[in-house]
């Protein structure tokens, strides 16, 4: 809408809505394309006042399906707690979820509505992570477990694994039960973060598998 | 009262807990193993949790990981449901040692009524008639054939650590006792460890009687009337009904009344069952107690219009019964029929598959308990029930009349079920005249059962 005056509260508006405009037009699809070439698992970016942060699936512990540990993750995480109330997440239709947030949230983004285990709101039961999201590739190394995850030295990304190597552990009621890699390759995302209360079977940990190396 | 239960058990019994807490307002979280991940209370439940492979051991037998599940979810109470651990005192101790709530006996009340034996001994002593045996367990030969002499043959050798059968010999004279007291020892070693063996009264020919109650923390105590399961097939339960015509309406009444007054001095809480075995003079032996829910539990919420599972959580959130026994008036008749995924036709080997279409019938006094759904596949790990048809009528009559037309209208296609079993029981003049015995399958003959019923 073409404004009389460039300075006051309409123009800031106006202002506003132009720069969402060229995010969402412009520079979040070309953003998203260059996700997917570079082997990065996140990217943030600034325009104007606000600032997008594009996550890669495999880097993220999104989860578009309900699972219990989502609000028990929540619970587990009493160091992570936004301050102020963060804006509500909503999931494009590309699958980046896109919100202001403050700067004390450290970057975890609140859990999405709550659904059913591994499912969307409205759909049949899914194993992925949900629509226009790609799934993750290569093994996981799967909880052992209902319990606490505890990433160990391992579980960095970049990190070289055998197959059998200890990532970590998922703390049973004190009794902690091993995270083993599934494979021979590089630690590529660790999709949970420690301390959240995971449940058996849990994806925890993406291995890209090396060349020669057996696939789970 | 709770503001959220695990509930650490599958099938129709789980389907059943979440209603209950659905009905009471409290949330529910499902523990599910891998093999019930499309079940249908996971599928309903607002929150539920994997705790384990399909193995029971590792899901729904284990302690950590029950327990693990409820502090993770932040539940502050458990519904063990019936079978698996729902009758552990050392799982109901490890629960409160966790801050939650076990849901049924607390564990002192749990342990007090652990040994079969024992618990014979104590509510004998509070006015329980109980089915005569040895006193304390067989020291050898010498003393197994004396007590068997005072106690009269038939006896039935049983091991005290265990049941299912094994290590149970039934023999009806001192040779056959000689004989079969070396196999019992051997089996009872293998299968549990412990080769100590006791003998019991064997009856022929008798009904299965037993008594619902419910007891507060407070001492206070109701019976909510009796259930026959006579109709039985190598000691599993396949129909129940209630009342019995084992009994007449005095008779009736004096036992619950008797089996009421003996749990609540002996200390019991929460709802629980006493088992009975009436014999053809129509005289009741206490045989033992159900310190949990039970399978047929819906037959006297038919009679009654109670919540028993409702029940069990107000217990053990520590509310008062809040009625009396003015209060229970059980009315009509009620018969339930199991479903299980198993073939009369063979053996009633069980079988597992994919329910390919499923019909549950409804109509006046029809209640279905399930937890089947079109395309449900049936996993193979588990026992082997898949719901529970419970008709209810004004009277008997009626009740049979219901329940044949919903058998009739019932549909699960692609898996093998007992239902012709269920068809030919309904229309057998044995059931009819109310005159079942528990070994009445086993003695004809399934098969021969099937084949009369098949005649016109």
């Amino acid at each position: 809408m073409p404004q009389d005056r460039d300075t006051g509260p309409d123009a800031a508006r106006a202002a506003a809505h132009a720069g969402i405009e060229r995010l969402m037009d412009t520079l979040l699809p070309s953003l998203i394309a260059k996700l997917a070439t570079l082997n990065v698992g996140e990217l943030e970016v600034r325009e104007g006042d606000w600032q997008v942060r594009l996550r890669h699936p495999m880097a993220a512990g999104q989860d578009f399906g309900r699972r219990a540990t989502d609000r028990s993750g929540q619970r587990a995480h009493a160091g992570h707690e936004a301050v102020g109330a963060p804006a509500p997440a909503r999931a494009l239709a590309s699958g980046v979820v896109a919100g202001a947030t403050t700067a004390a949230s450290n970057g975890t983004l609140p859990a999405l509505s709550p659904v059913g285990p591994g499912r969307t709101a409205d759909g049949p039961p899914a194993r992925d992570p949900g629509p226009g999201v790609p799934v993750p590739r290569g093994p996981i190394a799967t909880s052992p477990a209902v319990g606490i995850f505890q990433p160990g030295s391992a579980a960095v990304a970049g990190a070289r694994v055998k197959a059998g190597e200890r990532l970590g552990a998922v703390d049973m009621l004190g009794i902690p039960q091993d995270v083993v890699a599934p494979a021979d390759g590089i630690v590529a995302s660790i999709l949970v973060e420690g301390g959240t209360a995971v449940e058996y079977g849990q994806e925890l940990v993406g291995i890209e598998a090396t060349a020669g190396s057996e696939a789970r | 009262m709770f503001s959220k239960i695990l509930i650490a058990n599958r099938g129709e019994i789980a389907l059943r807990i979440l209603r209950a807490c659905r009905t009471m307002g409290i949330e529910a979280v499902v523990a599910y193993s891998e093999a019930d991940r499309d079940s249908l209370a996971v599928q309903l439940a607002d929150e539920a949790i994997c705790i384990g492979p399909s193995d029971a051991r590792r899901s729904y037998l284990s302690v950590p990981a029950i327990i693990s599940a409820a502090v993770v979810t932040g539940c502050d109470a458990i519904h063990p449901g019936y079978g698996f651990l729902s009758e552990d005192e050392t799982f109901a101790e490890v629960v409160r040692a966790h801050d939650l709530t076990f849901i049924g006996p607390p564990p002192e009340v749990l342990d007090r009524f652990a040994s079969k034996e024992g618990t014979r001994r104590l509510l004998g002593g509070y006015g329980l008639p109980t089915i005569p045996g040895s006193v304390g367990m067989l020291r050898d030969d010498e003393h197994a054939l004396a007590e068997a002499d005072r106690i009269g043959y038939p006896v039935l050798i049983k091991p005290s650590a265990g049941g299912g059968g094994k290590g149970m010999r039934m023999v009806r004279t001192p040779r056959e006792l000689e004989s079969s007291l070396r196999v019992c020892r051997s089996e009872a070693k293998s299968a549990f460890g412990d080769d100590a063996l006791y003998l019991e009264k064997w009856l022929d020919d008798t009904r299965h009687v037993e008594v619902q109650v419910a007891v507060d923390r407070y001492g206070l105590g109701v019976q909510f009337g009796e259930r026959d399961c006579s109709v039985q097939r190598r000691h599993q339960k396949i129909l129940e009904e209630g009342p019995t015509t084992a009994l007449s309406p005095a008779a009736r009444a004096e036992l619950c009344e008797r089996a009421i007054h003996a749990v609540v001095a002996a200390g019991y809480e929460n709802v629980g069952t006493l088992e009975f075995l009436v014999d053809a003079e129509g005289k009741a032996y206490f045989i033992e107690i159900n310190c949990r829910i039970q399978v047929e539990h819906g037959v006297t919420e038919m009679l009654t219009g109670i919540d028993l599972v409702a029940m069990q959580i107000r217990i053990a959130a520590g509310e008062p019964l809040g009625m009396t026994q003015a209060d229970v008036q059980p009315r009509g008749h009620a018969i339930e029929f199991r479903i299980n995924a198993e073939d009369p036709a063979h053996d009633f080997r069980p079988g597992a598959g994919t329910v390919e279409r499923y019909h549950a019938p409804g109509g006046p006094g029809i209640r279905m308990d399930s937890h089947l759904f079109p395309g449900y596949e049936v996993p193979p790990f588990y026992d082997s029930l898949l719901g529970k048809l419970i008709a209810w009528g004004p009277d008997r009559a009626t009740a049979i009349e219901r329940g044949r037309a919903a058998l009739d209208e019932l549909v699960v296609d692609g898996i093998v079920t007992n239902l012709e079993i269920h068809k030919a029981l309904i229309s057998s003049e044995t059931f009819l005249e109310g005159r079942m015995t528990t070994n009445l399958l086993d003695r004809v003959g399934s098969a021969a059962f099937l084949a009369a019923a098949a005649r016109p």
